[in-house]
């Protein structure tokens, strides 16, 4: 007799498998931490998703001292002010967007915040194959503390690809 | 995610397929080179990338790769008498050279020159490292013999084998550089099993099961780096490679051998599971060849004249739930190579992609899908995919402690470069 995982692992049995979804949308927020991510963001922003949202860290360059809130850190595209734990507490996902070389150290107050309220962190760097390693490591020196999951990817697709993996 | 279109780009390999072009522009494992150990021996049939083909070895030790059947009427070649410089069919004795060309048709007159016209498909085959390599694609851009450092070193030095594994070969790569399954899956093995045990590397692995992950793109591929803390501050970092289509490093264990895999479609339901296991600097000892014959480390144990494994899904993997509950394995299924195997197996023989939920950490299976997708694109406007340079065949896993701030692609270099008798890096 056929044993049941050579009967349940044949292509005729994988048509069985439930047609239903197995997931909601998540919740993910896409931040740029410099002018140039902010450009490729922007471009992000015009297509169809699901649960995505784009912001920008740019416009507040200084760091809140210890104690101030984090209130009015974080903006949204069109330039609105908003509430960068407010935004956060509701996430899923917070993927940070870095150019190498520029500085990343909105970094550590977004990680701050996410880790604050145990939201996963990912951190994208663009460019970081066309660039010197000492120049990406200091962009890598701000981001590592504050990234589960690193990625330095040389084509600026991938955060598209893998907005939608994520089913973003 | 993968939407259907996609995935059947990236799973379809046969001929004429954009993937399976791919495959086709590199030297692919065919099969060990025991498989015909002497001249005249027996011809063995072999399916690769969705085509019948059947290798030989003639009267000179000329090694052939050609389509099983006869030109004549279709028969398998593997009934063929392999005599006096050519394979001759046993059905009306049609005889064929090396080349596939035909050499004799019995029932024609000699001067009609009738078996000139007869020509079987047939492909380069090669022996590297106890390996026989077959280019499949177009002769004009057969590129140089495979650089791969496992195949290069003295045979003493390394040791390969295969195992049939019944599904599509992008599952199989997919568990290959998923590292973070690996605390999971494959948790009660690392401390026992003979070609893992002991490294000082599995102390920082069984002490931070949640490791932070760097994805970074190398020439031929990616590169995907765990890192978890080590002392002082600095990071254990553990790098497997990727290199396009289909090969991988696992980072080293101390002084254990290095290891990894190529998944290579038979077609696009089933693959060729390769793993070796290689020294750079060293003989392999004895008790290591005998733990790779046992089936131990990445191996599995096969049954006995053929290269389906021993635990397989005719008898449920010989799944012990109480192995399970008692810890010993995770799964229920003893060994590395079988765990594997077994859970990819379960996903059915092309599993969709467009039900599954990637998550932060699959972004190693997101990027060798996006570098895959973006490569067939490349390819055609012309360009050459990576991973046919040989120096992108000549690298390293490696197993480094680093200080905080330094990219691995800048303070592990060297280490990622194969060079010969230069000791790995490893922790
Ligand atoms: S937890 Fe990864 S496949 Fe189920
Ligand atoms: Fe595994």
């Amino acid at each position: 007799m056929l044993s049941e995982s050579a009967r349940m692992s044949s292509a005729a049995e994988a048509r069985f498998r439930i047609d239903a979804p197995n997931s909601r949308p998540r919740t993910i927020k896409v931040i740029a931490l410099d002018q140039p991510s902010e450009r490729v963001i922007k471009d992000l922003a015009q297509r169809q998703w699901n649960s995505a949202t784009f912001f920008t860290a740019t416009a507040f360059g200084d760091a809140p001292r210890k104690g101030e809130s984090f209130a009015g850190w974080l903006s949204d595209l069109a330039g609105r002010t908003k509430n960068l734990v407010e935004e956060i507490n509701g996430a899923d996902l917070v993927v940070m967007v870095a150019k190498a070389g520029e500085n990343a150290q909105a970094a550590s107050i977004i990680g701050e915040a996410c880790s604050l309220k145990r939201v996963m962190t990912t951190a994208l760097v663009l460019g970081g194959n066309s660039i010197s390693d000492e120049v990406l490591s200091k962009t890598l020196a701000q981001l590592r503390p504050w990234s589960l999951m690193l990625v330095i990817a040389s084509a600026e697709e991938y955060i598209a690809d893998m907005l939608t993996a994520l089913r973003a | 995610m993968l939407r259907k279109e996609q995935n059947d780009l990236l799973t379809q390999t046969g001929p004429g397929t954009p993937m399976g072009r791919m495959f086709r522009l590199n030297w692919v494992p065919a099969l060990l080179a025991e498989e015909l150990p002497e001249n005249e021996c027996p011809p063995v049939r072999v399916k690769l990338l969705s085509e019948r083909l059947l290798a030989w070895r003639d009267t000179q030790g000329r090694y052939a790769l050609t389509d099983e059947f006869c030109a004549h009427r279709g028969i398998s070649l593997w009934f063929g008498r392999n005599e006096d410089n050519g394979l001759r069919c046993p059905y009306h004795g049609w005889k064929y050279d090396h080349t596939g060309q035909c050499i004799d048709v019995p029932s024609e007159p000699e001067e009609s020159g009738f078996c000139k016209k007869i020509k079987l498909k047939s492909y380069p085959l090669i022996e590297r490292g106890g390996i026989l390599w077959a280019y499949m694609g177009p002769p004009e851009l057969q590129p140089p013999p495979p650089a791969w450092e496992f195949v290069n070193v003295p045979r003493e030095q390394t040791i390969t084998t295969k195992r049939s594994q019944e599904c599509n070969w992008l599952q199989a790569l997919e568990g290959g550089i998923d590292s973070s399954h690996v605390s999971f899956l494959h948790r009660g093995d690392l401390n026992t099993d003979p070609m893992f045990k002991g490294a000082k590397g599995n102390q920082y692995n069984l002490s931070d099961s949640r490791p932070f992950f760097e994805v970074v793109e190398s020439p031929g591929g990616l590169y995907i780096g765990a890192r978890r803390n080590a002392e002082n501050g600095n990071y254990y970092w553990r790098i497997t490679q990727w290199v396009m289509p289909t090969f991988t490093m696992i980072p080293p264990r101390g002084d254990h051998c290095v290891h990894g895999h190529f998944w290579i479609p038979m077609d696009d339901e089933n693959c060729w599971t390769w793993s070796y296991d290689y020294h750079p600097t060293r003989s392999l000892k004895e008790s290591e060849v005998n733990a790779v014959r046992g089936g131990k480390g990445i191996h599995v144990t096969t049954i006995p004249g053929t290269f389906r494994p021993v635990q397989n899904k005719d008898n449920d993997y010989l799944v012990d739930r109480a192995a399970q509950k008692a810890g010993k394995t995770y799964s229920g299924v003893l060994g590395f190579g079988m765990q594997d195997a077994s859970v990819q197996e379960s996903m059915g023989p092309v599993v969709d992609r467009s039900k599954e939920n990637l998550v932060s950490t699959d972004n190693g299976i997101i990027m060798m899908r996006h570098r895959l997708l973006r490569t067939l694109k490349a390819m055609e406007n012309g360009e050459t995919p990576p991973g046919i340079d040989l120096a992108h065949q000549r690298v390293r896993s490696a197993a480094v402690v680093l200080p905080p701030d330094q990219p691995f692609k800048d303070a592990a270099k060297e280490a990622m470069i194969a060079k010969p008798g230069v000791a790995p890096a490893t922790v």
